[in-house]
């Protein structure tokens, strides 16, 4: 290499060291700062500490975790607050960056929406209708409260409860949930909410086939096809005879 | 048939660095679409190492380092130059935030090229010239016809060896900007 590409070179280097130095936001920094933030955009040890990234403790000298939510950082009321409900009080501990990303080339690629449920304390975690409205379709308005029976809290979709599991939904069974689910208890059930099924005609027709034991009729019947009992009539047979011992 | 250098031996070149072009975009496409942006943030490390692993060969041939065959680590540092590269054009995944990472992006893929061309091309360039100037010679062209019928590949030959010429001035260069990049982060990312 000539001595005057290693000068010409020297030279580059420096003023690029230098171009960093005056405009780290723009020579080392991950995107625009949120509006919020925007007066910082040159200071970046204003937010960040030397080898251990963005402090929480920094965060919370400006963000009062009580007030977040509630109160901006100068104590006012929010006019629009960005969710339904304050639920950072709820937290487990204070660790922002688990969310939040200042930088919008870092917060273009965080997963918008996500929120690891586990950063909640165990009583908030169970209030789900606290931060989220229930969905406003025919099925999910006769529910009230029990979301996690169905969905988990990673993802809304798919839930994890599949009715045809216990018994498959018809078009004789297409029906309000609290038809077999009295006041929305999904643990429990019964298949005498409807004219068509009664106490008296189930028992006369277990009877006829020498079955006393009906008191549970998912455990042989997951559908409405009469042909389809589980176990079938072996089963049925063995119940029998294990009745007659 | 007369083949033409760039015919013969640009096109295949430019194939093999549009393969690294491919295969970038197409793993950066899929870290995106399959929610694995972050592994991208970290392939820089493996692909900074592999970089760093092929200088071994430049050592060797200034004999500053005396143990290992020439043509050996001269495969191994293509091999490693190139796969390097590949993972921090991924690393980079084509978003366009900093200054810094970007000049020193630019200036690897330039250091690549010229690198390619230098090895990959440059010799095998020479050659094709050596056999066409002996089929001219042996059908009985004179010099200056066969300078001539010649033009545009030494032409191409030039261009090429200029781009030679700044392999390691480039490397420099990227170095000094990849270090920036890398303190940079160390200093402001949250490693712990």
């Amino acid at each position: 290499m000539s001595r005057t590409l290693k000068i010409i070179l020297a030279i580059n280097l420096a003023m690029l060291t230098a171009l960093v130095f005056i405009y780290p936001h723009l020579m080392v920094g991950p995107g625009k700062l949120i509006p919020g933030h925007r007066a910082l955009e040159a200071d970046c040890f204003a937010c960040h500490v030397a080898f251990t990234g963005a402090s929480s403790a920094t965060c919370v000298s400006c963000h009062k975790p009580a007030d977040i939510g509630r109160l901006t950082t100068k104590g006012l009321a929010l006019a629009k607050p960005a969710t339904s409900a304050a639920f950072h009080q709820q937290l487990t501990s204070q660790d922002c960056v688990a969310c939040h990303s200042d930088h919008a080339g870092v917060k273009r690629f965080a997963q918008a929406g996500r929120f690891n449920h586990s950063l909640l304390k165990k009583e908030a975690r169970e209030a789900c209708q606290a931060c989220h409205k229930s969905p406003t379709d025919a099925l999910h308005q006769q529910v009230t409260g029990n979301c996690l029976q169905c969905h988990s809290q990673d993802k809304w979709t798919p839930a994890t409860f599949d009715h045809n599991q216990y018994f498959a939904l018809d078009k004789d069974h297409n029906v309000r949930c609290v038809t077999c689910h009295v006041r929305n208890d999904y643990k429990a059930y019964t298949c005498y909410g409807c004219h068509e099924h009664t106490v008296v005609n189930i028992r006369r027709k277990h009877v006829e086939e020498g079955i006393s034991k009906f008191d549970n009729c998912v455990e042989c019947h997951r559908s409405a096809n009469e042909h389809e009992i589980k176990g079938g009539k072996e089963q049925r047979r063995s119940k029998k005879n294990g009745q007659d011992d | 048939m007369k083949s033409s250098l760039w015919r013969s031996h640009v096109l295949p070149f430019s194939l093999l660095l549009g393969v690294l072009a491919a295969a970038t975009l197409s793993g950066s496409y899929l870290l995106h679409r399959l929610n694995l942006v972050w592994v991208g943030r970290y392939m820089g490390i493996p692909g900074t190492l592999l970089i760093i692993g092929s200088m071994y060969y430049s050592l060797r041939k200034r004999k500053l380092v005396s143990s290992g065959n020439p043509k050996t680590l001269l495969t191994l540092h293509e091999f490693s130059a190139w796969l390097g590269s590949l993972m921090v054009l991924i690393h980079a995944g084509v978003h366009f935030n900093a200054i810094l990472p970007w000049l020193a992006t630019v200036a690897m893929s330039v250091n690549v090229v010229s690198g390619m061309v230098g090895k990959l091309l440059l010799g095998r360039a020479r050659e094709h010239m050596q056999g066409e100037r002996s089929h001219f010679a042996l059908r009985g062209l004179s010099k200056p016809e066969i300078e001539q019928a010649m033009f545009w590949d030494a032409v191409t030959v030039d261009a090429m060896a200029q781009w030679r010429k700044v392999h390691i001035p480039i490397f420099v260069v990227f170095a000094a900007l990849a270090l920036g990049h890398i303190v940079s982060v160390f200093l402001f990312w949250g490693w712990v």
